[in-house]
């Protein structure tokens, strides 16, 4: 009897401990954005970005800086493998978690965030400001619609503002009898150097990167910026895969990837947490370019940094050149409950835009930025603003996750699969149909 | 209901409250979530059975399927096979037996994505796998050899699974119908095909069941390998990307509940199988 009694009383206290830690844990997970300190006075912030380690190095610095001059704020910095951070960002978001604050490219902002209510419109009072239009007059025109809604509304300011360019492997050029002041101007010309690169033992003349989905579309919609194609109709409620224009695009990255032979698409690096490995290795002749690869390079393989030059990216028609231009931004979580503390912190990493430009190449498109000291220090400035001037951001729509998997399905079974390209568009137009509507 | 029954009863509850909470409430859910239009960020709209419709008549979930079933049986019919083989070849006492036993378990109980990493190397165009047999196939950049290259990796990773079954079986089979069977004059086939595979049954049915389910759950090395992209996107990647990429939740719930049934009545029909065999 003693026994049993002893079990019994045994048997509810674990009962009572086991149910009550579940239910902590099913009850407590998830404040919304960190918690709002109260009861200490301290202010919480959670920070999440993608891994780019010369980033990942100032975003420290400036979280210490910052927690030095606002000593009641506590900023919590978690950085996210690339593959991942997507997936987790929107997951814990949509699930009304997440971070205080968030670093996220264009293409997700005007695709997922906003759309679904996301993220909170800027607080001007964060910047000492009275409104949007204020914040908005400290940058070049334009370089904000990354992250607008269709009212015109702000949800973020750029942590990097990105323009298209192309690097070439100066010693490379010259192993081959090019001449490295004159870079190819056109796609065509990319395929004629990649030749005399390849006699010249350079087998990878020319790649572009296939990590992801999200890059894939980006290469794609470069081409297609400049073939006249879309994804999308102009109104974004048709898919438009078939248009001569976007059927030209996919002809040309078939040329340059598979027909040319000006390289092996099947050898090229698709590690995405270190993108660029084959041009920074020296492997690979030319490739397009961003502003922050170059500064990821010189870190990482400084001997061949010295042999690569930044040029104008090729164009299909150089008479009307077009790029491609792309931003990350910094914003504020819609379920966070301390949302002008939040600006108040991005106001900071925004400030110093002069620092992000030495120290990560992050070009923020401040008014007049050509004309600060590390603008005028860094090489290949001039080609960046160029790109800039002729670039834009990509078309998005609706459910764009499932778009740009089905553009690298479409992709891979053309430069990969040696599908008819207007076979896989046919397939693709029919998908992304299915997708948005 | 005795005192011993109900302290047992209490003592369980604990574990079954967790069970509900963890399991049981969350496959309900998705059963229910199936029959909605469910993105997270908005209020579930009842749809009916929308999703299910809208599957049926999916291209890629379609292939989705179609690369399951492929990855299924290319895997999970060799493992067998050759897990059979190896057993009959292991079980009886050997010079250095227990070492190539757990040789061949090791990369059972290695992660799923740390084998893959490793195979990402193996199966490299220059990797070691081409080098070796002087091969120049793109493994995991063609839709010729992406599937292929994903059962390779995973028979080579499963085998010891069912290895370690089927010598369990073996080991508590009847030596003396064997020693009777081999006076009579019957030879190593006749043995192995009329007592050892008929007695094995009960094993060969589980593992059959496992191999099933296991492979129609397959998830980590298409992720790791190739991110379903080659012809090599399962259903369970599918299901992923349709929830968490895609903020599709109804739809993923209803390809769940689909294959919960699949694989239910896969599992029913292989056991009903074997037992009428048995009978």
């Amino acid at each position: 009897m003693p026994r049993y009694r002893h079990y019994r009383r045994l048997s509810v206290i674990a009962a009572t401990l086991v149910v009550g830690a579940g239910m902590t844990a099913a009850c407590g997970g998830g404040d919304g954005g960190g918690g709002d300190g109260a009861s200490t006075g301290t202010v919480k912030l959670s920070f999440w970005t993608h891994t780019h380690p010369p980033m990942i190095d100032l975003n420290k610095k400036l979280i210490a800086e910052y927690e030095k001059s606002h000593p009641n704020v506590k900023i919590e910095y978690q950085t996210i493998p690339n593959t991942e951070f997507g997936t987790k960002m929107l997951t814990s978001l949509s699930t009304g978690a997440g971070p205080d604050i968030i670093n996220m490219d264009d293409n997700a902002l005007r695709g997922e965030y906003i759309p679904k209510n996301l993220l909170a419109p800027v607080d001007p009072a964060g910047f000492g400001k009275s409104s949007a239009a204020e914040i908005e007059g400290g940058y070049v025109p334009g370089t904000l619609d990354g992250a607008k809604d269709a009212k015109g509304t702000l949800y973020g300011v750029p942590s990097e503002f990105n323009g298209t360019a192309f690097a070439i492997n100066k010693k490379h050029f010259k192993d081959a009898g090019l001449d490295p002041s004159k870079p190819p101007k056109t796609w065509r010309e990319v395929v004629e150097y990649g030749k005399a690169l390849n006699k010249a033992g350079h087998k990878q003349a020319f790649n572009f990167l296939y990590l992801h989905s999200g890059w894939y579309s980006q290469w794609f919609q470069t081409l297609a910026n400049q073939t006249g194609g879309s994804i999308l109709s102009e109104d974004g409620k048709t898919p438009a895969l078939q248009s001569p224009g976007t059927k030209a695009a996919m002809n040309l990255w078939v040329e340059l990837a598979r027909t040319s032979g000006i390289a092996d698409p099947k050898t090229s690096s698709r590690d995405a947490t270190a993108p660029y490995q084959d041009l920074a290795s020296g492997t690979q002749s030319m490739a397009i370019v961003y502003p922050w690869a170059m500064e990821q390079i010189q870190q990482s393989n400084p001997d061949t940094y010295a042999d690569l030059a930044v040029v104008p990216l090729p164009q299909a028609d150089p008479a009307k050149p077009v790029s491609r231009v792309y931003g990350y931004f910094w914003a504020v979580n819609n379920a966070s409950k301390q949302k002008t503390e939040a600006w108040k912190f991005i106001s900071y990493l925004a400030s110093q835009h002069d620092r992000w430009l030495s120290d990560v190449s992050f070009v923020q498109p401040v008014t007049d930025w050509q004309s600060s000291e590390p603008a005028k220090k860094t090489p290949f400035i001039d080609v960046i603003a160029a790109a800039y001037a002729q670039g834009r951001y990509d078309q998005v729509g609706p459910h764009w996750n499932e778009v740009q998997d089905v553009i690298r399905k479409a992709v891979d079974e053309a430069v990969f699969d040696g599908r008819p390209v207007d076979d896989v568009l046919k397939e693709a137009d029919e998908s992304v149909r299915r997708s948005i509507g | 209901m005795s005192r011993r029954d109900l302290v047992g009863a209490t003592l369980s509850f604990p574990a079954l409250a967790l069970f509900a909470l963890f399991a049981i409430y969350p496959g309900l859910r998705v059963f229910y979530l199936s029959l909605f239009d469910y993105s997270l960020t908005s209020p579930a709209t009842f749809v009916g059975l929308e999703n299910f419709r809208f599957l049926a008549t999916d291209p890629r979930f379609h292939e989705a399927l179609l690369n399951s079933l492929f990855y299924t049986v290319g895997t999970y019919l060799p493992a067998l096979v050759l897990a059979l083989m190896l057993a009959m070849a292991l079980h009886r006492r050997m010079a250095g037996g227990g070492w190539i036993r757990l040789l061949y378990f090791l990369p059972v109980a290695t992660s799923w994505v740390a084998i893959s990493v490793v195979w990402r190397l193996v199966l490299h165009p220059h990797g070691l796998l081409n080098q070796t047999l002087g091969l120049d196939v793109t493994w995991l950049t063609s839709s010729a050899a992406a599937p292929w290259a994903l059962v390779i990796m995973s028979v080579w990773k499963e085998t010891g699974f069912f290895l370690i079954l089927f010598l369990a079986g073996l080991s508590r089979l009847p030596r003396e119908v064997f020693e009777a069977a081999q006076v009579d004059g019957a030879g190593a086939w006749r043995r192995f095909w009329h007592i050892t595979f008929p007695l094995l049954k009960p094993v060969t049915a589980i593992c059959s069941v496992m191999a099933i389910i296991r492979g129609l759950q397959a998830f980590s090395p298409q992720v790791v390998l190739t991110d379903g992209g080659f012809g090599t996107e399962v259903v369970n990647l599918f299901v992923y990307k349709t929830a968490f990429e895609n903020a599709r939740m109804g739809r993923a719930s209803a390809v769940a509940v689909f294959m919960f049934f699949v694989l239910i009545c896969v599992t029913l029909a292989q056991l009903r199988l074997f037992r009428r065999e048995d009978a």
